[in-house]
């Protein structure tokens, strides 16, 4: 069966749409097949910075035939008393395509009605594809498309050729302004001239011929290697981010890796700032000792084997040296000010137009930070470390190096603080606070710079939502889930054993007399919305919906519902739990009656079992309390979103405390009538069971369970 | 090649794919792209080719002449080509050989980059051309200039000449570019770009540039009135550099400098739109087709 080849050649994409758009395009013709009924074998995509290509294997040459009925006016008027058909008959056999005569009548549950059957499919795919493919070009998805000279249709970079091959035929489709052909082209240097292709089976090896690694994957392998191996050359590591690696790939058609020198005068600009110049102004691979310590060196990947290394190599040693001699200018010139003086430019730095400054908003959050210091009872050396912290903190959002490299706030701040002669601390302080940048960012190490990460970040959600700028649905204009994550994950890191709610109101007191109202309302609001992220966040570590659901509900804290949610799925594997949860169920159904407000009066006791029951209760609730501790003590706090470590030591033997209401509650259903005449003997009985239904409430919420 | 050289084999390269060799424009700008013949230009149906020497004033790029790559006053090469021809890539490498760049010697790369100009309500996409790490060449496509769609979309080429001739002469500072036997650029502009930076970072009276400011926008807005555009263009580009002089002072807050921001805006949107008002369609503005010589510079290369 024939094979399909379709290439859109481009000039150079963005390198981070590369991957993503040949996703898309394999996608949309995949689904673009089903809809036409031609089946085909494997979909194989290929992209480079100038190409987006998919090749489909055995593609049906015919759409499949099927029968097509569509039903017509009722039996009665479709023909004639002669048994003629009607206007309405033929009318509908000429749209159904049929003749008159191949109408059939058929029983339906509303009566007789005239049916047409026709079989359809079979037509050529080679007929179908061009207008399909055409519309993939014009259709591929991407956040912002361009257009160019006076072509009509817009792309995410000029379309420059197109390339549709069946088997040996080419397709004619024709868009963006061209009609495709068999050529397609090789490296834009080492191939200038087209690349012919008698066959569509050819394209990857004609390609690798022309200089050309089309198959991602395998241009991702070779620039790992190339990279790795340049760095080793001179007995270094290369510091690979995966991003940066996965941007060089989409760079380059044919990866060729070099290793450069770095003048190491310039090794006195703090590491990340080295790093930051080198990866996201020219792409280099940072190389790092067995230690761990910068080298002055770096890697960086041509896009072809250059025929005079020095040449090249002599080129990126003087940019990159030019950047640093940049970057050393910023560092001198914001060292002209000291890191406070810079602190005095934040009023005029906007943070939301309704929530006043940069300036103001450090004002708020530090009272906020204040009050869930004071929350979390931290000792005064660390108050004493806050207080210094919070004059400065933010404040190399005003530095030239922040304003140049904007992903190095905080890290300029604890650089600037350190190199002002501040305390350790509170340099460490300053950066962590601003932490984690992104959803896969390191957190806060120290507890103080916690503080301050917690507390900006919630002033910022209890600010816009005061304006009634929360996310809806997709938008999500201020990134505030983003937010959100970073509140979850740095508690639950924390291990903070203090109530959500708690903290967000004290953070709220930062907005007393301040620029908006910010009330119980938005409070609940952004905790909710905390919590939102919370329960998304353990989904992500595999658990199911009702334990987070019942981990959730079951601890004001996020370290608490963290850890719950672990001890529920790791209780959910004891034969024991499912008896638990039996029990509490049966229990807390007829305990539902029981009357408000009625303690328990062992007085009122008439059977001996009653008796029992109550006594068995202390040693139950004191299991749930050994089962909790023993949770917290063995669960380490953890970063939410990346699964706890470790397990709970003794989990059966633990359960086992808590079960021991199971046989004298047995008995008590089986033995003692709960809903007697008198009420007074009732009431204290159901309140009997609310107590048993309450003892292993602080598990979490188990009516989500099931079992 | 002396950078003079280089000049001349651009404008004789670009002379024959049919543009027209502008002389540079004599009110201070920031970029090749405020110049009239690229912001007006690129507006309307008209076809339209231009390349020259566009000298620029970035106020805040300055580094009193100690940094190899920036500077307050430095030459942008400008090329617009509209509409953007199919392979205005291989005439844009053509024209790095006329220059004695070899792509297959080098690491050529079109880098993506966006392109925005808040202040002149202009975005275009394309990218940073990058030798060996070293990014030479701004390669646009204009999409909005002036808040207006451009149909048929213009290419705009910027050379950062300093730099390519750096590399071109091996030189490690932009001062050491050969201009001619017995002349560097630094023996032209050393004195004018240092005293400069003095001027724009420490000396700069910015009560008269916000004064300036005030009345070269409060001109402009009287001008366009007057439907006489082009120079009300110019007191666009004034009040624009004015904005730029108290930027590099470091005397704007972010909200004040958003606010500056947004008056060049309108004023460049004004402008635009006062533009597209005055000319006529199909009024000839410029050669449509370019000369019988196009394409033999392809053939040298």
């Amino acid at each position: 069966m024939p094979r399909l080849l379709f290439e859109i050649g481009t000039e150079e994409l963005p390198a981070w749409y590369v991957a993503p758009a040949a996703a898309a395009l394999a996608e949309g013709l995949t689904a673009r097949l089903a809809e036409l009924r031609l089946t085909h074998g494997a979909v194989r995509s290929f992209a480079t910075p100038r190409r987006l290509a998919v090749v489909v294997e055995d593609v049906a040459p015919h759409s499949e035939r099927r029968m097509e009925v569509r039903r017509g006016p009722a039996a009665a008027a479709a023909f004639d008393a002669d048994g003629k058909p009607t206007r309405a008959a033929t009318g509908f056999a000429a749209s159904a395509g049929v003749r008159p005569d191949d109408l059939e009548v058929e029983e339906t549950p509303k009566g007789r009605y005239v049916v047409a059957r026709r079989e359809v499919g079979g037509e050529d795919a080679a007929e179908l594809l061009p207008e399909a493919l055409a519309a993939l070009v014009a259709g591929l998805p991407a956040p912002r498309k361009m257009r160019w000279g006076e072509v009509d249709t817009a792309f995410v970079r000029p379309v420059s050729w197109l390339t549709a091959l069946w088997d040996d035929r080419v397709l004619p489709v024709r868009a963006a302004g061209l009609e495709a052909g068999r050529a397609t082209r090789g490296h834009r240097f080492l191939h200038p001239d087209p690349v012919e292709l008698d066959d569509a089976g050819q394209y990857e090896d004609a390609l690798l011929a022309a200089d050309v690694v089309a198959d991602r994957a395998a241009r991702a392998e070779a620039v790992r290697a190339a990279v790795t191996e340049a760095a080793a050359s001179e007995g270094g590591l290369a510091d690979a981010a995966e991003a940066l690696i996965e941007e060089i790939v989409d760079l380059v058609e044919r990866p060729f890796a070099l290793l450069g020198a770095i003048d190491e005068a310039f090794l006195e600009l703090p590491d990340e700032v080295l790093t930051t110049v080198m990866i996201h102004h020219q792409r280099f691979v940072p190389v790092r000792d067995a230690e761990g310590r910068l080298l002055p060196r770096f890697v960086a990947v041509a896009n072809h084997r250059v025929p005079d290394e020095a040449l090249v190599r002599g080129g990126y040693e003087r940019v990159l040296a030019g950047r640093l001699h940049d970057a050393r200018f910023f560092w001198q010139a914001d060292r002209r000010k000291s890191l406070a003086q810079h602190a005095w430019s934040l009023s005029g730095i906007g943070f939301q137009k309704e929530l006043g400054s940069m300036a103001d908003k450090v004002t708020r959050v530090g009272v906020g930070a204040f009050a869930v210091a004071g929350l979390l009872g931290v000792p005064d050396t660390e108050k004493h470390t806050l207080e210094r912290a919070l004059p400065l903190f933010r404040a190399d959002l005003a530095s030239e190096m922040v304003g140049e490299l904007p992903e190095l706030e905080g890290t300029m701040a604890r650089a600037y603080a350190t190199a002002d002669g501040l305390p350790a601390e509170v340099a460490v302080a300053l950066e962590d606070g601003v932490l984690p940048r992104g959803p896969h960012d390191q957190l806060p190490a120290t507890r103080v710079g916690a503080v301050l990460a917690v507390s900006d970040r919630l002033d910022k959600l209890l600010g816009f939502f005061s304006l009634g700028k929360r996310p809806t649905g997709s938008a999500d204009p201020f990134a505030l889930r983003r937010d959100a994550v970073a509140v979850a994950r740095v508690l639950s890191a924390q291990g903070w054993r203090v109530a959500l709610d708690d903290l967000v109101a004290a953070v709220a007191a930062g907005y007393q007399g301040g620029p908006v109202a910010v009330g119980p309302q938005t409070v609940d609001e952004v905790v909710a919305f905390v919590w939102d992220r919370v329960a998304a966040l353990l989904a992500e570590e595999g658990l199911t919906t009702p334990t987070v659901r019942a981990a959730v509900l079951g601890s004001r804290a996020v370290i608490g519902a963290a850890r719950r949610g672990h001890l529920l799925r790791a209780l959910a594997g004891l034969p024991a739990f499912a008896e638990m949860l039996a029990l509490y169920k049966r229990a807390a159904n007829l305990a539902e009656r029981a009357p408000r407000g009625v303690e328990v009066d062992p007085k009122l006791f008439a059977e001996p079992i009653e008796a029992e029951l109550f006594a068995a209760l202390p040693a139950s609730r004191a299991g749930v309390e050994r089962l909790l501790e023993a949770m917290h003590v063995q669960l380490p706090a953890w970063d939410l979103g990346t699964g706890a470590t470790g397990g709970i030591v003794g989990l059966d033997a633990l359960a086992a405390e808590v079960l021991q209401l199971k046989a004298p509650l047995d008995a008590f259903l089986d033995g003692v009538m709960v809903m007697v005449e008198d009420e007074a003997v009732r009431a204290n009985r159901l309140a009997l069971l609310a107590a048993v239904a309450a003892t292993p409430c602080a598990l979490g919420a188990l009516e989500h369970l099931s079992g | 090649m002396t950078f003079q050289d280089m000049i001349m084999t651009l404008d004789r390269f670009w002379a024959s794919r049919g543009c027209v060799i502008a002389q540079p424009h004599d009110t201070e700008v920031g970029a090749g792209t405020f110049y009239p013949t690229t912001f007006l230009r690129a507006l309307g149906p008209q076809p339209w080719r231009v390349a020259g020497v566009a000298p620029s004033r970035r106020p805040a790029d300055g580094r009193y002449g100690d940094n190899p790559y920036r500077f307050q006053y430095y030459y942008q090469y400008q090329v617009v080509l509209k509409p953007s021809p199919a392979d205005v890539q291989e005439q844009y490498l053509a024209s790095l050989r006329e220059l004695g760049i070899d792509p297959l010697a080098h690491d050529l790369r079109f880098v993506e980059d966006n392109w925005e100009s808040p202040t002149l309500g202009a975005w275009g996409l394309g990218w940073e051309v990058w030798l060996d790490g070293m990014e030479i060449t701004q390669f646009t496509y204009f999409q909005q200039v002036g808040g207006q769609d451009c149909r048929p979309v213009s290419v705009e080429l910027t050379y950062g000449l300093e730099r390519l001739a750096m590399y071109l002469q091996g030189v490690e500072h932009a001062f050491d570019v050969v201009v001619t036997p017995g002349t560097t650029i630094g023996d032209l502009r050393r004195d004018f770009e240092r005293q400069h930076c003095r001027y724009n970072f420490e000396l700069a009276d910015t009560e008269l540039q916000r004064l300036l400011f005030d009345r070269f926008e409060a001109e402009a807005l009287r001008l366009l009135e007057a439907d006489v555009v082009h120079p009300a263009y110019e007191f666009v580009l004034r009040s624009s550099h004015a904005f730029n002089l108290l930027d590099a002072r470091g005397v704007l807050s972010h909200t004040e400098r958003q606010a500056y921001v947004q008056r060049v805006r309108r004023l460049a949107e004004a402008s635009a739109r006062g533009y597209l008002r005055l000319i006529e369609p199909g009024e000839p503005s410029g050669p449509s087709e370019p000369p019988e010589a196009a394409g033999s510079a392809e053939a040298v290369a």
